[in-house]
This record gives structure tokens, C-alpha cells and sequence, in this order.
């Protein structure tokens, strides 16, 4: 099978994993919740298998434009909803993680997307190109889990599942936030300084990534030493989330800089 | 003094900080950065003289940027200092508590008799402790011992360690600021250049750019060698990604070019009706060439363009330094008269062939109105390449690179190293123990009251 059919596959499995989680709040008819998540897990294997192959056939990182990265960032969402969504016995983070993977991939699989393996330009040529990447991207697909637990926290009606949400939207914070911070910062630095000489340009998507990094140590202090909690806390991490989506998306359509990559 | 402790000592304060900075951090990627007074007052007219003035186009320089980043920095400080004191007295010189009944009100706790005395109960309540890798300190008092146990002490002072790890950053930049020099060496083919803020020099032997076999740059390599009182040290391949280090100062692959100024030209001299050519030269810029036919004796090329567009108050400019549309100022000569003069295409051949003027140009050429009774045809260029390196020298790198492991060890111990500790009052009592023990996690409380349970019913009902 070619790498295109197995991402379709993909494609296909997260859509019915969406209808069947769909479904399951709906219907409320909690056990096919189980269902798509079996679904979403199997689409996660024809996913990671794609992404294997696109590596072997393209002989580079599988994230080296803007199709791929939005491959590659989708399907670390559904790793993080993997890790996630059993044990925080949060029955929404399903369906609407997986609208946002949906997204994603439909996005990625649009025309406005260019798919071929292009070959690397010099810059992208090195090693760090896999750590500083897959790294923060990894970290995003967990902020994207704190963005959900934190919307629905504010939707939520009963105090129980507003513990049970905040709770899940700290735990993605602490692995979302050390890992954006070894992927986006600091392996970006090493990097840059391989590649360019100097570790920090103030390009915007470094000022960006700063910014986003900001917000989350907003996060973290207002949590941690002035007891902040619900509400306000889910307003920081939805801010966080926002602004590392605009680190990764809007910066390359909207700000000039160094990075033009993807 | 005491009052600019409890200001720079306060979360608040902190907490104002990271919205400014991040506000202002915000702001200047909405304004480019360091661009010419020109261009600013293009794009914002009347306000471009407040922004400079503000130091907005220059942000991340300002004094202002920089005096909120050292506030940041006392602010950081301060803070940890305030808290690291009653952290290091828990971790590492706790007041005992021999209170029982205190003991059992944390989070977890077991109470229950062990049929011993004392020192065999408290051996084995150690055993427990210890087999689960926690340190102890003991105390005996009478008839009563009390056993403090913690383990991952360090996970208490991850965010500390994180904090001096962005101090140190930040004092890596400062470095690299203050002491850090970047300098550009463009160099051709067999040229050497002196290394700025070094006693050595560097010589360009090859310049290479290798091409995709479907096109695209695959890579820019630069062949140099380091030259040391007159002679040859080392000889090596610079790649972008793959810098040369020698005598601390970095070498980096940047960028290149061609020197178009000296560029080598072909041209053909046709005769304007059946395009018959009369002859092919080759010269540089600069040179005269002779024809030596009928209506011709030589030509010159005046100038030479890579990307020939029209600038400002009509000069010929080049848009860039890339062969997109290359142009040459030629003039071609019959004796005194001139027969041609103009621009002329090498990728538009029916443009310029002299007589009424330029038409990408507008600009009156000086030949007569009559038809012309030469073509000039621009054939082929070619430039020598040249190689732009980065010489740099950082002082700060060093630093930097400490701060990212602290920061990044820092995160680590403070997610994922929550320290534990677990209280034991032993109290002897009509030739049995009372034991009661309480303990805490500050993170992962479940697998942390796994464990207590487990140890303590080891302890009660040992193998």
C-alpha cells in the first residue's frame, strides 16, 4: 500500500471515529465511545504507518512542509488522546479532539496543500530537524488536549466534572509545556546556531514561540503559587493554546521571517 | 531595601511582568524590525517618527525591552530566594514531629500495634523505608522514636532550578550582546581575507552550490583553509549546517553571489534586416571588443545587470542579485559615429536593438532615428561565484547552553520528581509498638498511596 492510501485510510477511520464518538454523546450510549476510540486508535496505526513510509520514500523527516506537518501534528493529537483518554474519564475529550484531528487532516488534504516530497533545502539538513520538530509538535498536540479539557470546563455544568477537567487540563500542561519548551526553544536554539550562527534572531516565529511560552509560565504561576483554578486558569491554558497555534499556523501566512519553511 | 525585597518579592509582580512582556514581545512582530527610515515612513506616514522615537522598530533592542527584561530578572530572583529558605529546612533539616495524632492527619496514614519492642520495631520500619529507597532521619526520645522519611528531595527545587537556568540564560545573552562579534567574509575563489578579531586568515579555495538532479539547491559548500603566519593550518568543507570552529570563532555558510560588476559577456553583432552575424565577441565589463566589420569597428559594454528593473526617477537598478533578467548597457562604434547604444535582454533578444529607444526603459538611446545599422544580441554572462561567510564569536553560547540543561532539568524534577515523605511515631506500650505514620506526595498522590500502603503492610504483616 502507498503511503496516500494509507493516510486516506486514516482520513476515513477519524471521520467514522468522530461520527461514532458523535453518536455516543448524543445518543448517550456511553460504550460506543469505546468503539471510536478503538476506531481512532486503529486509524492512528495506518497514520503511523504512512508517516513511515513517506520517510523511507522521501529519505527525510517526514515534517518538512506544511502538508506534512499538519499530518504529523494530527497525529500526535491522537498519540495524546491515546495516552489521555482513558484515564481522565472525560467523555468529550474524544469526539472533540478528534474534530480537531479531523480538521487537520482535511486541511492537509485539501488542493491549497502541495503534497509532494520535495526535496530539503540546505537549511532543513540536519539531524535537528527530527528533534526540534517532532518535539514541539508533540508538545502542541498536548496543549491542544489542555485547549479542549479547558473549553469544556467552561461549558461544564456539575462541579464534578469541572475537577475531573482542570485536573486533565494541568496533567497536559506538564507534558505539553517541558516538551515545547526542550522541541520549540531550546532544540530551536541549537539549531540556529548551527545553522545560522546566532542562537536568537527575534525572527516572529521565535518571538512567537516565546510568547506562547510566556503564556503557559502565566499558566503555571497564577496556578501554582496564587492558587488559581478553574475558570481563570482554563482562560490562560485556551490562550496558550491559541497562541502556539498561531506560532505554528498564522506566523508563516501573516508575519515574514526566517522560518519559511512550515 | 526592605520594601524593594517585598516588591520584587511579590508573585503579583512576576505575574504583571509576563502579560507586558508578553504584550510587548507581541507588538514587535506586528511592526518589522530594523528596517530603513524610508520604508517606516512608506508604511506608516505620520506615526513612524513616534514609533522610532518609541523604539518600536527596534523592540527587542530598546532600553525599555531590556530594563523589563531586568526587572524579570531581579524578580526571578528575588522570589526564589524568598521560598528557597523554607524549602531547604523541609528537605534537608525537617523539625521532627512526634506528635502521633498529627502524623495520621496527612494525606495518607495507617495506624496500628506491632506485637516488638522497640528497636525491633523500628528496625523493621526502617528495613520497609529503606527497601523503597527512602533517606532517614531518626530520633529517640524515651520510650518513643521518630522516623522522618522523604525521597526525590530534588523534585522540591525544580522550579528553582528552572529559574536560575533562565537567569543564566538571560546572562548568556547579555554576554553574547556585549561581547559577541558577527562579521561577513565574501569571498571568490582563491581569495583570503583577514578574520576580524583573530590572528588568522581564511582562504576560499572552491565554492560549490549542488543541484537536485530535479532541480532545487541540494547544498552551497565552501572548500577553506585556515592560513597561520603564512602557512596552511587545516583544510576543511563548510556546509550550511555544518560550521567550522577554529580558535573560537565559528565560521558559518551564509550566503553567496556573483560578482556581476566584473561579469564576462558574449555578444553577437548582427546585421539588423537578415540577422546575419557579422561576429561573436567575449569581453568583461568595462572592455572594448573590435568587430572590424563593415558598418562596425568595436563594441563596449558599459555595464551589466543580473535582474535589470527600472528604480526610482528611471536608474537602471538590479532587483537582485540572482540572473532573473539580465541586462547589458551596450554601445557599439563605427569609427567616431555611434551605430548602437542601449540596453539590451538576453531572455527578450527583440528589445534594444538600438535606434528609437528603449522600450522596457523609455529612455532615449543617442543612436539617429533612421533604421539602425546594427543588432547588438546579449548571448551569454557569466560572474565568478563568490561564498558570503558568517564569522562569529560568541562568548555567550556557553552560557546559553548551561541555562537550556537547567531550565530543561529543572522541568523535569519539578513535573516528574515529586519528592515524597513519610512520618513514623513509635511509642512503646506495655511491650507492644504503637505505630503511626502519615505521608505526602506533592504529585502523583495515587501511585504515592500505593506505595505507602504497601510498605506499611509489609510492615505489619511481614513474609
Amino acid at each position: 500500500m502507498t503511503e496516500s492510501t494509507l493516510f486516506t485510510i486514516a482520513f476515513v477511520l477519524y471521520v467514522l471515529s468522530l461520527v461514532v464518538y458523535s453518536s455516543a454523546l448524543f445518543a448517550r450510549r456511553e460504550r460506543w465511545a469505546g468503539g471510536a476510540f478503538v476506531l481512532a486508535v486503529i486509524g492512528f496505526l495506518s497514520h503511523t504507518a504512512a508517516l513511515i513510509l513517506r520517510t523511507a520514500s522521501s529519505g527525510h523527516a517526514p515534517f518538512t512542509n506544511m502538508y506534512e506537518s499538519l499530518s504529523f501534528l494530527s497525529w500526535a493529537i491522537v498519540l495524546a488522546l491515546i495516552i489521555f483518554g482513558r484515564s481522565s474519564r472525560v467523555a468529550r475529550l474524544g469526539p472533540y479532539l478528534m474534530l480537531i484531528v479531523v480538521g487537520l487532516v482535511a486541511l492537509a488534504s485539501s488542493p491549497l496543500m502541495p503534497k509532494g516530497a520535495t526535496p530539503l533545502v540546505p537549511a532543513l539538513q540536519s539531524y535537528w530537524l527530527w528533534l526540534h520538530v517532532s518535539v514541539t509538535l508533540l508538545g502542541e498536540a498536548f496543549f491542544a488536549v489542555a485547549f479542549v479539557a479547558s473549553l469544556l470546563y467552561v461549558a461544564a455544568d456539575s462541579e464534578e466534572k469541572k475537577a475531573r477537567l482542570d485536573a486533565l487540563a494541568y496533567r497536559a500542561v506538564a507534558v505539553g509545556f517541558p516538551l515545547f519548551t526542550l522541541g520549540g526553544l531550546v532544540f530551536g536554539m541549537v539549531w540556529a546556531y548551527k545553522a545560522w550562527g546566532t542562537y536568537w534572531s527575534w525572527d516572529p516565529k521565535e518571538v512567537w514561540s516565546f510568547i506562547t511560552w510566556l503564556v503557559f509560565a502565566l499558566y503555571l504561576h497564577t496556578r501554582i503559587v496564587m492558587g488559581w483554578k478553574g475558570k481563570r486558569s482554563a482562560i490562560i491554558a485556551i490562550a496558550g493554546f491559541l497562541a502556539a497555534l498561531f506560532t505554528y499556523f498564522g506566523v508563516n501566512y501573516l508575519l515574514a521571517g526566517l522560518h519559511s519553511y512550515a | 531595601m526592605r520594601s524593594a525585597w517585598k516588591f520584587f518579592s511579590s508573585v503579583k509582580l512576576a505575574i504583571v511582568l509576563i502579560i507586558l512582556l508578553t504584550v510587548a514581545s507581541t507588538v514587535g512582530t506586528l511592526i518589522p524590525q530594523g528596517r530603513s527610515a524610508a520604508e517606516y515612513a512608506a508604511r506608516y506616514g505620520s506615526l513612524a517618527g513616534l514609533f522610532t522615537a518609541l523604539q518600536l522598530t527596534r523592540l527587542y533592542q530598546s532600553v525599555w525591552y531590556l530594563a523589563l527584561l531586568l526587572f524579570f530578572a531581579v524578580n526571578t530572583i528575588v522570589c526564589t530566594l524568598a521560598r528557597l529558605g523554607p524549602k531547604w529546612r523541609r528537605a534537608f533539616r525537617p523539625a521532627p514531629e512526634t506528635d502521633a495524632k498529627s502524623v495520621t492527619s496527612m494525606r495518607a496514614s495507617a495506624r496500628f500495634r506491632l506485637p516488638l519492642t522497640i528497636a525491633p520495631a523500628r528496625d523493621r520500619v526502617a528495613g520497609a523505608l529503606k527497601a523503597r529507597h527512602y533517606l532517614l532521619d531518626q530520633s529517640a526520645h524515651d520510650e518513643k522514636v521518630v522516623i522522618q522519611a522523604r525521597k526525590r528531595r530534588l523534585g522540591w527545587f525544580g522550579s528553582d532550578i528552572v529559574h536560575l537556568g533562565l537567569l543564566v540564560i538571560l546572562a548568556g545573552g547579555i554576554t553574547s550582546g556585549l561581547a559577541g562579534r558577527h562579521a561577513e567574509l565574501a569571498l571568490a575563489d582563491g581569495q583570503t581575507a583577514d578574520v576580524p578579531h583573530a590572528a588568522f586568515q581564511l582562504r576560499l579555495d572552491k565554492f560549490d552550490t549542488e543541484y537536485y538532479p530535479q532541480g532545487g539547491v541540494k547544498d552551497w559548500k565552501s572548500t577553506v583553509t585556515v592560513v597561520e603566519g603564512g602557512s596552511a593550518v587545516l583544510t576543511r568543507i563548510i556546509e550550511v549546517n555544518q560550521p567550522l570552529t577554529y580558535r573560537g570563532i565559528s565560521f558559518y555558510q551564509q550566503s553567496y553571489g556573483w560578482d556581476w560588476s566584473r561579469a564576462q559577456i558574449v555578444l553577437e553583432i548582427r546585421k539588423p534586416g537578415d540577422m546575419t552575424t557579422f561576429k561573436t565577441v567575449t569581453l568583461k565589463v568595462g572592455e572594448r571588443a573590435a568587430v572590424d566589420a563593415p558598418d562596425v569597428t568595436h563594441v563596449v559594454v558599459l555595464r551589466f545587470v543580473p535582474d535589470f528593473v527600472i528604480g526610482e526617477g528611471n536608474q537602471v537598478q538590479s532587483r537582485s542579485d540572482e540572473p532573473n533578467n539580465p541586462a547589458a548597457q551596450v554601445e557599439a562604434w563605427k569609427g567616431e559615429e555611434r551605430v548602437f547604444s542601449g540596453w539590451i535582454f538576453a531572455k527578450f533578444p527583440d528589445f534594444g536593438h538600438g535606434g528609437e529607444g528603449d522600450p522596457m526603459t523609455g529612455a532615449k538611446t543617442a543612436a539617429k532615428a533612421d533604421a539602425p545599422r546594427v543588432a547588438v544580441v546579449l548571448k551569454d554572462y557569466s560572474a565568478a561565484p563568490y561564498s558570503v561567510l558568517e564569522a562569529a564569536k560568541d562568548p555567550g553560547v556557553n552560557l546559553i547552553w548551561l541555562g537550556c540543561l537547567l531550565v530543561s532539568g529543572g522541568f523535569f524534577l519539578a513535573f516528574y520528581w515529586p519528592p515524597r515523605e513519610i512520618r513514623v511515631v513509635l511509642e512503646a506500650s506495655q511491650g507492644r509498638v504503637e505505630l503511626a505514620a502519615g505521608g505526602q506526595a506533592s504529585k502523583s498522590r495515587e501511585a504515592f498511596r500505593t506505595e505507602f500502603d504497601g510498605i506499611f503492610e509489609s510492615i505489619r504483616r511481614p513474609e
